[in-house]
């Protein structure tokens, strides 16, 4: 396999990125602001009970695993869907499907550039600025292997949840609906916005069932909790792998079976 | 000559919802399984030779995007078949791909954000050109147009001419058999419209690249076209020589005037109102001259005028006795005035 080929697509979209200096400002920006917001929210929460730890977390840990989750939010956030549904409403997506490589993978690399540039733009920064602030607190191990390993997974499930609600734009030929009602499904469920321990009981347990954990809460258990057992590890990894193959063979299909039924707009 | 592109049959319907009116209908929408079959394109047939270029003409709305969706690939046609370089377009995308470029006039496949070389280099890499192909074709394209010009400058910052320039260049870059132009001079101005077609013209003779040219403006199809196929409501009215169908046509004639002399004389306003004014008079005084057809094209007034009908000297007469023409001209009928008659009938 000629690997140029994709590799040129995640090229094209580094420097693409590195064209927007005001939306990688506005996006350091946004995040200090949340951040704020977080910690001042969680402060009051722990401050109205008596024990140290809710749920098994101390406040530390929460803040730890909350501005980590958003970092990742940051740079996993692809905006997939918008791009799907401006494409498919000016009738570009027809540019792109009768390029010389699948739809969806063409897609896939064209957004791996902006990841890369993302994850050293807000993730590392983030990460170390943690790390040195709760200094201790997080135990740097083999445990960043199965963190990283853990988060490829978690971006590729996030792309084809993404892509597959994209192609629900080929029927409707509108967009802002889905996409908002799919944004808060996947912030709360996949524990960006909550810890997923301090949903109440049967949610917890609805919730480890659905694929949107693997998005966040599954990195960022591997990287936090140190004292995890190396088989609950690999577990945590093949039930990733797990809904990855679901969430490719479910999209990819839904793909395949809408382009043979839809109109594209205009030209 | 190896045929290239053969469609055999075509057809392809689309099933659209019957919309209901108001609040009340657009609710019951919602539940209705009322639709109805649009015939988009209606059992057409064509074959294409290597090295062709072919006007593809039709009104809007006529189902010429619908073909070429489909010759593309992007769409499956209903029945029928389309075989072209030996593949099925809509089986096997990736590999067909390899062998079609396409431009459509009002969008971009161009990297926004970046200088039109980085689209170039993506696109070597993503159709795998090799490095002396690449550069062969860039010396052909530095040969036809000011390539240095374009190529350093971010595509979002280009003329929409420049854009379009960029973008026929890409859609050639890989050398592809067959070139779909979907109305390459859309939006431009006199200058940039003969610098195009003289860049399709050139690309078309050195690589004997297939191209197929929708269009609105007929002198795309008086520079480019020896072929030209015309299609309205999904059935193709005519396919062949440009020429052959003028002398179907060979009784008309257009007579130009020009009834001014300063352009404040000839201002659009005042045009349109004679031109309107003529028409309704001409058509007073000669009740058989029913497919007499008055139009304006820069300060002059074309009267296109069936010889049949009415004698060409006896409608100049009649202009001169109501106005003072200071320039006159007779041609043969134009093909944007051929074409118009098509699309009114005028073959039946």
């Amino acid at each position: 396999m000629n690997t140029r080929k994709y590799l040129t697509l995640t090229r094209a979209g580094m420097i693409e990125a590195l064209q927007f200096k005001g939306a990688i400002f506005s996006i350091i920006i946004g995040n200090l602001v949340y951040l704020i917001m977080i910690y001042f929210l969680w402060k009051a929460i722990f401050a109205s009970v008596d024990t140290t730890t809710v749920n098994g977390m101390t406040f530390e840990d929460t803040m730890i695993y909350l501005v980590l989750a958003s970092a990742l939010f940051y740079f996993m956030e692809m905006y997939l869907v918008w791009e799907m549904g401006r494409d498919i409403q000016s009738g570009k997506i027809i540019l792109d499907i009768i390029k010389p490589m699948k739809y969806p993978i063409f897609k896939f690399f064209q957004l791996s550039g902006n990841f890369i540039m993302f994850f050293f733009i807000t993730f590392l920064p983030t990460f170390i600025v943690v790390y040195i602030v709760t200094y201790g607190a997080i135990h740097l191990d083999y445990n960043i292997l199965f963190f990283l390993v853990s988060v490829l997974l978690g971006l590729l499930i996030n792309y084809f949840i993404d892509f597959f609600i994209g192609t629900i734009c080929l029927y409707t030929e509108s967009i802002w609906g889905i996409n908002i009602m799919k944004e808060v499904i996947v912030l709360l469920l996949s524990g960006a916005t909550i810890p997923i321990v301090f949903f109440p009981e049967p949610l917890k347990t609805v919730v480890y069932y659905l694929p949107f954990q693997a998005i966040y809460n599954s990195p960022l258990r591997l990287l936090i909790d140190y004292s995890m057992p190396f088989s609950e590890r690999i577990e945590i990894l093949g039930i990733q792998l797990f809904w990855l193959i679901i969430m490719i063979l479910v999209s990819g299909s839904f793909w395949k079976i809408s382009l043979k039924r839809i109109t594209i707009n205009g030209g | 000559m190896e045929k290239i592109i053969s469609l055999k049959n075509v057809s392809k319907e689309f099933k659209v919802l019957n919309r209901r009116e108001g609040l009340r209908g657009s609710f019951m929408d919602l539940f209705s399984r009322d639709y109805k079959i649009i015939n988009a394109v209606n059992n057409i047939s064509m074959e294409i030779e290597q090295g062709e270029i072919v006007g593809y003409l039709g009104p809007n709305g006529a189902g010429k995007s619908t073909t070429i969706k489909m010759m593309t690939g992007v769409l499956e046609p209903t029945s029928g078949d389309i075989i072209i370089d030996g593949r099925i377009p809509y089986k096997d995308r990736n590999k067909y791909a390899q062998n079609i470029g396409v431009v459509f006039g009002q969008r971009t496949q161009l990297w926004w954000a970046l200088p039109a070389i980085e689209s170039f280099k993506i696109l070597k890499d993503m159709y795998q050109v090799k490095d002396k192909d690449y550069k062969d074709m860039m010396d052909l394209f530095s040969s036809t147009v000011d390539l240095d010009k374009l190529l350093h400058k971010p595509v979002r910052q280009m003329s929409l001419g420049q854009r379009t320039l960029s973008d026929i260049l890409a859609a050639f870059l890989h050398n592809p058999k067959i070139v779909f132009l979907d109305e390459p001079t859309i939006g431009l101005d006199v200058a940039m419209k003969s610098k195009i077609r003289e860049l399709i013209k050139t690309l078309n003779k050195e690589k004997n690249t297939t191209i197929i040219l929708t269009t609105h403006d007929m002198g795309d199809v008086d520079a480019l076209c020896r072929r030209i196929v015309i299609i309205d409501k999904g059935t193709i009215l005519y396919d062949n020589d440009i020429e052959k169908i003028k002398s179907i046509f060979g009784n008309y004639r257009t007579l130009k005037v020009r009834l001014g002399k300063t352009s404040e004389e000839l201002n659009e306003e005042a045009i349109k109102k004679e031109v309107e004014d003529m028409e309704l008079k001409l058509k007073e005084v000669y009740p058989k001259a029913q497919t007499l057809h008055v139009s304006d094209v820069d300060e002059w007034i074309n009267i296109l005028v069936n010889e049949d009908e009415v004698e060409m000297i006896d409608v100049l007469n009649f202009i001169q006795r109501q106005r003072k023409i200071y320039d006159v001209r007779l041609e043969e009928i134009s093909t944007e005035s051929v074409i118009r008659k098509i699309y009114e009938g005028g073959l039946e």
